[in-house]
C-alpha cells in the first residue's frame, strides 16, 4: 500500500559475489587504523656498504635522530636530521663513520645523543663523541671483555658516565666511563654467550641480559651480590633479544621463533607468549604508534610484526625479502629502519601525517583559548550553511537523506541502452571484477553476443587482451572460456586480418589454454595417486 | 468463504465527481476504493461476468446532488445496472442482451444537468457489444458492433451504427460531441447531435493510417484527437470533421487538397502530425485536464507528458512496470494510472509522484521459451498466517494476506534493475515458506545467452520482527553445480532444508547460525552449509519432503520414492514405480501414508503406505497440486480435466478433490476454472467468527484469483469463484479533506441561495451564476485574486438586486 517509488533502488551492476575473488587479497583490503598508519610510510632501501655484509644492529640517537648501524668493521651513523616527514626526496647522507678494529656490534647512544658506543669482535669496546662539524674520535676504549663485545648500552636514564656490556666470554660489566674502570663486573654471568642486554628506562642500575643459555638475567648494580643475578628466567630457547617494556615492570624476550613477555615484579611470571614468526627471532624494538607503544620483532623469515602488547594481538606485519637482523624506530615515531643479513636496510620514512593525528592535534588545542568565532553576516556564505555541519546528538531523531547511487560510467551507459559502449569503457578500466559483473549483466540483456560481432578492431583487441588474460582464473573460467569460444568464432576474420598486435593476443590465448590443459593434466594425476590412497584409507 | 484476488486492472477505473473515490472493475463486482486511503470502502456486487465499463454520472451542480454517487456499469452477462455506490444500491437494470464490451453515454452531462425535468432528454449510450452469431452469418467474422441504447427508456435506438471484427473500445470527449473507435488502420468519428439521436444521421468520419492503431483520445474542447498504433508512434489530427460534420446532410465540401501536411487521402482534417518516442503499442492516450499536454503509455513504464503545441516531452520514469490506462479525475491535482502488475498508481498531478498505490495480486509469471517443466514457478505459502509468497516480475516477492486479501510487503529477492521492456531471463524459479513462516527459500535463475553465463543461486531467508519481513541470512551460488533445482522442503521444527536437482543428487542444508539482535536488524554469524549431499543411482531427484516430525525425508528419483534418515544421511527404504516422474510428494499428517503425484503422459496421483512400502491406493488423473494437513489425514488435490470431459464447455477445467486418506472415495469434490497452474493450501482459520482451529482450504488458480473455504461446510458441486466477496477494508475517513482551489484558499464561504430556491419560482440558468464558473479550471490559470475580486463581488450585488426585484 505504500507509495514504492521511494523504495525503488537503482542497482548498479555488480558481479554476484561468487566471482568476486576471495581470500587473502579481500583480508588485506580490510583496513585497520594500525594498517592504514603504517601504509602512511614510504618505503625506500639503502646500502650503507657495497659488501654484502649482515647489519647487526640498528639504533637511533635518543634526541638528534641520527641512525648507526653496525656492518663489517664499522659503525656508520647516518644523519637523519634531514629526515623530516615533509621531505619526500630524502636520501639519508652519510654522518660518520667509526672506525672499529673488527667487526663491530651493538652501537648505542647516550641519552643526550652527544656519545656512541659500540662493541667490537674481539672484544673492545670504544665510546666516541659525534661533533657535528668535525670527524668523529675516540673517546675511550674499555677493555675488559676477552671474547666479542656484543652487548653495549648506555642506561637509558640521564645517567651519562655510565655504560654497560656483555660479550660472548659471559662477563657483565658496568662501566665508569671517565675513569675507563668497571663499577660492577660479573664473570661468567651465564653460562654461554650473551647475546642481548638491555637497560631498565626506571632505574640507571637495573640491567637485563639474555644469552644462548636460554636464560634470561636480572641484575642490579646496587646489590653486590657476587654471580648471582637478581632474578633469573629460563626463556626456553637461545635468547637473542631483550628488552624492557617502557612502565620497567615488564621484560619482553625473544628467543628461537617465540617472543615471550615476563613480569620481573611479579617475580619473572610469564605473561604472554607469542608464536608467530617462523623462523628465529633476531632483534625487538618499541615503536610508537600514534599515542600507543608497539613491540616490533623482526625475523629470520623476513618479517616485521607490530605487536600491541596492551591488548596481547599482533596488530600488523610486514615481510621484505631478506632475512632481518635487526631493527630500529625513531623516537619520533617517523622512520623504521630494518637491517637484513645481506647488508641492505630497508626503511620507512613517514610521508604525512595521517587522519587520527590530525585529530589529536586538534585535541591537543581544545584546552587552549578557542578563537572567537567570526560572525556570520548574511554576505558570508557561512550565514547560509550554518547548522549545515551540526551533528545528530544523542537521542535525535535522524532522518537520512536517501543515499545517492554512484553510479559508474559503465552503469551509465547501461542505463541508456548502449551497450556496446558500457562493455568498451568496462574494458578500459581493467578491473576484472567490473568487467565481469557488465559482462553478465549483458547475458542477462542478450546482448552479449551482439556487443560482441559490434566491436570495431581496437575493442576488440581490448577484449581479447582481457581474455587472454583472466580466462583461465577458476572464478571467472566457465564464463571467460565460453565467451572466448564465441569472441573466436563470430570474429575470426577480423581477427585473421587484424595485424599483429591480434595475433600477439591470439597466440596468448593458445599458450594459456595449453598451460591449463597441463595443470588440468597434472591434477588429474595427482587426483588419480590421491584416490587409491583414500579408498584405502575408507576402508 | 473469502473470495479474492481479482485483476484491478482489466479495464480503466473510473474516479466518483469528486475525486475522493475510484471505482475500479475487478471481476464481476465493482470496487469503491478511497483516494486518500488507498483502501477499499464498497463492493457493488449483481453482474454474473466480468465487468468492462463504469461511467459516473456528473455532478449536476446544483446543491442538493452534491453528494450523490451514481454510476452506470456495463457487464459481459449483457446488462448494464444503475448504482448509487454510496450507499450501495443497485437502482436500475437493463437488459442489452448482447456482451457489453465498452460503454460511453456522450450526452451525460447535459441530460443529467436537465435531470430536474425530466422529460426534457433521453440519456442515450454508445456501446460496443459481441454478437457472436451475425459474425457467422455475414461470413466476415465481423463479431462486434456499436449500437446506440435508449437508457431512458432501455430500447434499443435505431440499428447499428458499426460494425468491426471483434468487439472495439469506444472512446468519448469530454463534451459529449464526439465517439470515436479505432477499426484497424483507421479511426471512425462519430459526431453526437444534441437531440434526436438516431443512427441514420450520425456522420461517420473516417481517419486513415498505415498502421494498426491501439487507441484514441479526443481533446476535451478542440477538434482535435490523437492516436496511438502498435508501432509506438502517436498521431495527432487537428481540425477533424470540418467538412463533413459542418455540412449537416449536405453535399460534400470540396476540400482543400492542399496544404494539409501529414493527412493521408481524403481525410477531413486540416493537418496530421506523428510523434515519435515509444518503442511498442502505445497503450493509453489522454489529453490533460488544462487542454496543454498530452499524457501517453506503453510498455517502458514510462508516462511521456507531450507538450501539445510544441511536441515536446518530459518523462515520468520509475513506475516499473508496463502501463495499462491512465485515467484523470475531476480533481485536477489527481489522477492514476494501472500497470499491467495489478497495481493502481495514484498521481500527485503537476509533478506525477505516486501518493498512494492500489495493489493486487500479481499476476503470474509468464515465462517464454522455457521447456517443460523446468518453467513451473512455484509460490510459496505460510500455513500459520495464511500468505502466499509470489515471484513477480521486477525480481521482488509478493507477500500477500489471502484472509485479508491485502498486499503485506514486497522483498527484493534479486539486485538487478528492471526493465519492462526486456525479456525474462531472470527470474525467481522458486519460493518455499517453512511451516512456521520463519523461514523461506528462494530459487533464481539466470537463462545463458548462447551457452555462456547462466547461474542458479539458492538464498535462505529468515523471517524478521513482521509478517512479511525478511532478510537475507545465506547465498550460495551453483547449488546443484550446473543443474536446477527441482523442488526444496523446510524440515518442520528443525532449521534444516533440503534440496533436490535435475543432476541426480539432492543437499540437506543446516543453518548452525546463532543471532544476534540489535535493535530492529536481526544480524547473523554463520549461515546455511551444506550438511550432506545424497543421489541414487544418479537419477534426477524431482520432488522432496519431509515427515511431519521431521524424522524421515522422502525424495523422489523420478519415478521412485527413496526415504532417507536425514540426519545421518543413510536411505531407509524405497518405495517402487509410479508411473511418470513425480512431481511432487506429501506426507499425509502423521499418519503412514505419502502422497505422491506424477504429471506427463502418464500422469497419475498415488498414495502410498510406507509402513509395509506398498501403494494404497491410486487414480489415473493429472494432477495440479496436492496438500496434506499437518495434522489431520485429509488431503486435498487439485485436478485438471482431460479436454474430452463436457464440463469444459463451462469453462471449468479443472476440480478440487478432497479425500480422507484411508478411503479412495473423495469426501467432497468442486469444480474450478483456470485450474492449470493453481495451488491449494490448508490455512489456519483466524477470523474472528471460527476460531475452532478449523483449516480453511485456500485454492488460488492459474491466474491467481483465490478462494478461501471451509472443506466441510462448503457443499459439493457449488461454484467456487462465487459472487459474494470479501468485507471492506476500512470504511472511508478523511473524506472532507479539501482539495484543489479549496486547499489553497480555504473554502468559499457559502452563500445563502436557499432564500432564492424557497421563492423557487424563477429557474436559474447556469450561466447567470459567475461565481460559480469564474473560479473555474486549474488554480494556476486562474487570473489574480485580486481581479477576480470585483467582478465576484459585483455579480453578488447583481444578484441581491434581482432578487429583491423577484421578490417585490
Amino acid at each position: 500500500m505504500m507509495a514504492d517509488e521511494a523504495t525503488r533502488r537503482v542497482f548498479p551492476t555488480e558481479p554476484a559475489s561468487h566471482l568476486r575473488p576471495r581470500s587473502r587479497s579481500v583480508k588485506s583490503l580490510v583496513s585497520t587504523p594500525e594498517s592504514s598508519f603504517w601504509r602512511t610510510f614510504r618505503s625506500s632501501t639503502l646500502h650503507p656498504s657495497y659488501l654484502h655484509l649482515p647489519i647487526t644492529s640498528l639504533s637511533f640517537s635518543p634526541n638528534s635522530s641520527l641512525l648507526a648501524a653496525a656492518s663489517s668493521t664499522s659503525v656508520r651513523v647516518f644523519s637523519s636530521l634531514s629526515l623530516s616527514e615533509y621531505d619526500p626526496d630524502f636520501d639519508p647522507t652519510l654522518f660518520a663513520t667509526l672506525p672499529l678494529p673488527d667487526l663491530a656490534y651493538s652501537p648505542s647512544f647516550r641519552c643526550d645523543g652527544a656519545l656512541i658506543a659500540a662493541g667490537c669482535e674481539n672484544g673492545a669496546v670504544r665510546v666516541f663523541d659525534l661533533p657535528n662539524d668535525k670527524p668523529p674520535k675516540t673517546l675511550r676504549r674499555l677493555n675488559a671483555h676477552s671474547c666479542a663485545s656484543r652487548v653495549v648500552g648506555f642506561p637509558l636514564l640521564d645517567h651519562k658516565l655510565r655504560l654497560f656490556s656483555a660479550g660472548d666470554d659471559a662477563l657483565f660489566v658496568q662501566w665508569d666511563l671517565p675513569t675507563e674502570t668497571p663499577l660492577f663486573s660479573v664473570p661468567g654471568a651465564h653460562r654461554d654467550y650473551i647475546r642481548a642486554g638491555s637497560p631498565s628506562p626506571v632505574s640507571p642500575d637495573v640491567f637485563v641480559t639474555g644469552s644462548y643459555d636460554h636464560t634470561v638475567k636480572i641484575w642490579d648494580a646496587r646489590v653486590d651480590s657476587g654471580a648471582s643475578s637478581v632474578l633469573s628466567i629460563n626463556h626456553g630457547h637461545p635468547v637473542e633479544s631483550v628488552l624492557f617494556l617502557p612502565s620497567g615492570g615488564l621484560v619482553a624476550t625473544a628467543g628461537g621463533n617465540t617472543i615471550k613477555i615476563w613480569d620481573v615484579i611479579a617475580g619473572g611470571k610469564p605473561v604472554y607468549s607469542v608464536e608467530t614468526h617462523n623462523k628465529t627471532v633476531t632483534a625487538l624494538t618499541l615503536a610508537k604508534v600514534r599515542d600507543d607503544t608497539r613491540l616490533l620483532s623482526v625475523s629470520i623469515d623476513g618479517y616485521l610484526k607490530s605487536f600491541d602488547f596492551s591488548r596481547f594481538k599482533i596488530t600488523h606485519s610486514m615481510r621484505y625479502p631478506a632475512p632481518l637482523l635487526s631493527v630500529a624506530f625513531s623516537p619520533t615515531g617517523t622512520i623504521r629502519v630494518v637491517g637484513t643479513n645481506n647488508g641492505a636496510m630497508y626503511m620507512g620514512i613517514k610521508k604525512k601525517k595521517d587522519e587520527f593525528e590530525d585529530q589529536v592535534g586538534s585535541d591537543d588545542f581544545a584546552w587552549s583559548v578557542p578563537l572567537p568565532e567570526k560572525p556570520t553576516s548574511r554576505k558570508n556564505i557561512r550565514y547560509f550553511k550554518r547548522g549545515q555541519s551540526e551533528k545528530p546528538s544523542e537521542g535525535d531523531f535522524i532522518i537520512k537523506r536517501p543515499e545517492k547511487v554512484k553510479l559508474k560510467e559503465h552503469d551509465r551507459l547501461l542505463r541508456k541502452f548502449l551497450h556496446k559502449d558500457a562493455l568498451v569503457s568496462v574494458l578500459k578500466t581493467q578491473q576484472t571484477t567490473s568487467i565481469m559483473a557488465v559482462l553478465e549483466e549483458l547475458v542477462a540483456r542478450r546482448k552479449l553476443i551482439k556487443c560482441i560481432s559490434n566491436l570495431d578492431n581496437d575493442e576488440l583487441k581490448l577484449l581479447l587482451s582481457f581474455i587472454s588474460k583472466k580466462a583461465t582464473q577458476p572464478w571467472c573460467a566457465r564464463f571467460l572460456m565460453d565467451l572466448a569460444k564465441w569472441v573466436l568464432e563470430i570474429r575470426a576474420e577480423d581477427i585473421r586480418s587484424g595485424g599483429p598486435e591480434m595475433a600477439v593476443h591470439v597466440r596468448n590465448l593458445r599458450s594459456m589454454v595449453a598451460h591449463e590443459i597441463q595443470v588440468q593434466r597434472s591434477l588429474q594425476e595427482i587426483q588419480g595417486m590421491i584416490s587409491p590412497l583414500l579408498v584405502i584409507a575408507g576402508k | 468463504m473469502i473470495v479474492g484476488g481479482q485483476s484491478l486492472v482489466t479495464s480503466p477505473p473510473v474516479f466518483s465527481h469528486d475525486g475522493k473515490k475510484l471505482l475500479v472493475c475487478t471481476g464481476c463486482t465493482v470496487s469503491v476504493f478511497s483516494t486518500t486511503t488507498g483502501m477499499l470502502i464498497t463492493e457493488l456486487e449483481g453482474h454474473t461476468e466480468r465487468l468492462t465499463s463504469i461511467v459516473v454520472v456528473p455532478v449536476a451542480g446544483t446543491v442538493g446532488t452534491k453528494f450523490s454517487n451514481y454510476c452506470w456499469t456495463a457487464s459481459l452477462d449483457g446488462m448494464i445496472f444503475y448504482w448509487d455506490f454510496s450507499t450501495p444500491d443497485l437502482l436500475k437494470k437493463i437488459n442489452v442482451q448482447l456482451p457489453v464490451h465498452s460503454f460511453v453515454i456522450p450526452n451525460i452531462l447535459s441530460a443529467s444537468l436537465g435531470r430536474s425535468d425530466k422529460a426534457s432528454q433521453n440519456l442515450y449510450a454508445f456501446i460496443s457489444v459481441e454478437d457472436a452469431n451475425k459474425g457467422v452469418e455475414n461470413g466476415k467474422h465481423l463479431h462486434g458492433s456499436i449500437q446506440i441504447y435508449d437508457l431512458t427508456n432501455s430500447t434499443r435506438a435505431g440499428g447499428v451504427l458499426a460494425e468491426t471484427h471483434k468487439p472495439e473500445t469506444l472512446a468519448v470527449s469530454k463534451s459529449g460531441e464526439f465517439v470515436g473507435i479505432k477499426k484497424k488502420q483507421q479511426l471512425n468519428i462519430w459526431r453526437v447531435p444534441n437531440k434526436n439521436l438516431k443512427s441514420v444521421n450520425m456522420k461517420k468520419l473516417k481517419l486513415h493510417h498505415t498502421r494498426t492503431l491501439s487507441c484514441l483520445a479526443f481533446h476535451p474542447t478542440k477538434c482535435i484527437v490523437a492516436a496511438g498504433d502498435v508501432s509506438g508512434r502517436i498521431l495527432i489530427w487537428r481540425g477533424f470533421g470540418k467538412m463533413r460534420h459542418s455540412q449537416d446532410g449536405g453535399g460534400k465540401m470540396k476540400i482543400d487538397m492542399g496544404d494539409r501536411p501529414g493527412v493521408r487521402g481524403e481525410d477531413d482534417a486540416d493537418s496530421c502530425s506523428t510523434w515519435h518516442w515509444h518503442s511498442s503499442e502505445i497503450k493509453f492516450l489522454m489529453f490533460s485536464s488544462d487542454e496543454a499536454y498530452l499524457f501517453s503509455g506503453a510498455k517502458e513504464g514510462v508516462i511521456v507528458v507531450w507538450q501539445l503545441d510544441t511536441g515536446n516531452k518530459t518523462y515520468k520514469p520509475n513506475i516499473g512496470s508496463p502501463l495499462m490506462y491512465f485515467t484523470d479525475s475531476p480533481d485536477p491535482s489527481l489522477s492514476c494510472v494501472s500497470c499491467e502488475d495489478n497495481q493502481i498508481h495514484l498521481l500527485r498531478m503537476p509533478s506525477m509522484d505516486i501518493i498512494k498505490s492500489i495493489s493486487g495480486i500479481k499476476p503470474p509469471l509468464i515465462l517464454s521459451e522455457l521447456q517443460g517443466d523446468r518453467s513451473r514457478v512455484i509460490i510459496g505459502c505460510d500455513r500459520s498466517i495464511g500468505f502466499v509468497a509470489l515471484p513477480t516480475k521486477d525480481y521482488r516477492i509478493q507477500f500477500f494476506s489471502l484472509l485479508d486479501g491485502t498486499d503485506i510487503s514486497h522483498l527484493q529477492v534479486i539486485e538487478r534493475n528492471y526493465d519492462p521492456v526486456d525479456e525474462t531471463t531472470v527470474f525467481i524459479s522458486l519460493v518455499e515458506v517453512s511451516d512456521d513462516g520463519s523461514m523461506m527459500s528462494t530459487v533464481e535463475e539466470k537463462l545463458p545467452e548462447m551457452g555462456i553465463g547462466g547461474l542458479i543461486s539458492l538464498k535462505f531467508w529468515i523471517r524478521g520482527s513482521h509478517t512479511g519481513q525478511y532478510t537475507l541470512s545465506t547465498i550460495i551460488y551453483e547449488p546443484h553445480n550446473n543443474a536446477g533445482v527441482s523442488d526444496m522442503a523446510f524440515c518442520p521444527g528443525r532449521s534444516m532444508a533440503v534440496s533436490t536437482s535435475y543432476c541426480g543428487n539432492f543437499k540437506v542444508w543446516v543453518n548452525n547460525s546463532s543471532f544476534i539482535h540489535s535493535g530492529d536488524e536481526i544480524q547473523e554469524k554463520g549461515g546455511w552449509r551444506c550438511q550432506s549431499v545424497s543421489s541414487y543411482k544418479e537419477i534426477p531427484m524431482t520432488a522432496a519432503a519431509f515427515s511431519g516430525d521431521g524424522s524421515v525425508l522422502a525424495v523422489a528419483a523420478e519415478t521412485k520414492i527413496t526415504l532417507w534418515d536425514p540426519l545421518n544421511n543413510v536411505l531407509v527404504a524405497i518405495i517402487g514405480d509410479s508411473l511418470g516422474p513425480i512431481r511432487r510428494l506429501a506426507f499425509v499428517g502423521s499418519s503412514e501414508y505419502i502422497m505422491s503425484f506424477s504429471s506427463g503422459t502418464k500422469a497419475d496421483l498415488v498414495v502410498w503406505n510406507i509402513s509395509n512400502l506398498s501403494t494404497h491406493w491410486s487414480y489415473k488423473l493429472l494432477v495440479e497440486d496436492i496438500c496434506c494437513t499437518r495434522s489431520e489425514t485429509r488431503v486435498a488435490v487439485l485436478a485438471l480435466l482431460s479436454s474430452s470431459d463436457k464440463s469444459i464447455s463451462t469453462g471449468k477445467d479443472g476440480m478440487v478433490l478432497v479425500f480422507d486418506v484411508e478411503n479412495p472415495i473423495p469426501v467432497s469434490t468442486w469444480f474450478v476454472k483456470k485450474a492449470k497452474g493453481g495451488r491449494l493450501s490448508f490455512i489456519n482459520n483466524k477470523l474472528g467468527e471460527a476460531t475452532d482451529g478449523k483449516l480453511l482450504l485456500a485454492y488460488i488458480n492459474g491466474e491467481h484469483n483465490y478462494v478461501l473455504f471451509d472443506p466441510s461446510n462448503v457443499k459439493e458441486q457449488e461454484d467456487l469463484i462465487p459472487k459474494s466477496a470479501r468485507r471492506p477494508q476500512s470504511y472511508a475517513h478523511d473524506e472532507n479533506v479539501s482539495h484543489g482551489y479549496a486547499s489553497i484558499y480555504g473554502e468559499l464561504p457559502s452563500f445563502d441561495l436557499t432564500k432564492a430556491r424557497s421563492s423557487d419560482s424563477i429557474p436559474f440558468v447556469l450561466s447567470e451564476r459567475p461565481w460559480e464558473t469564474i473560479f473555474s479550471g486549474s488554480s494556476h490559470a486562474l487570473p489574480p485574486l485580486s481581479k477576480l475580486c470585483s467582478p465576484f463581488l459585483e455579480s453578488l450585488l447583481q444578484k441581491a438586486e434581482k432578487q429583491t426585484v423577484l421578490s417585490q
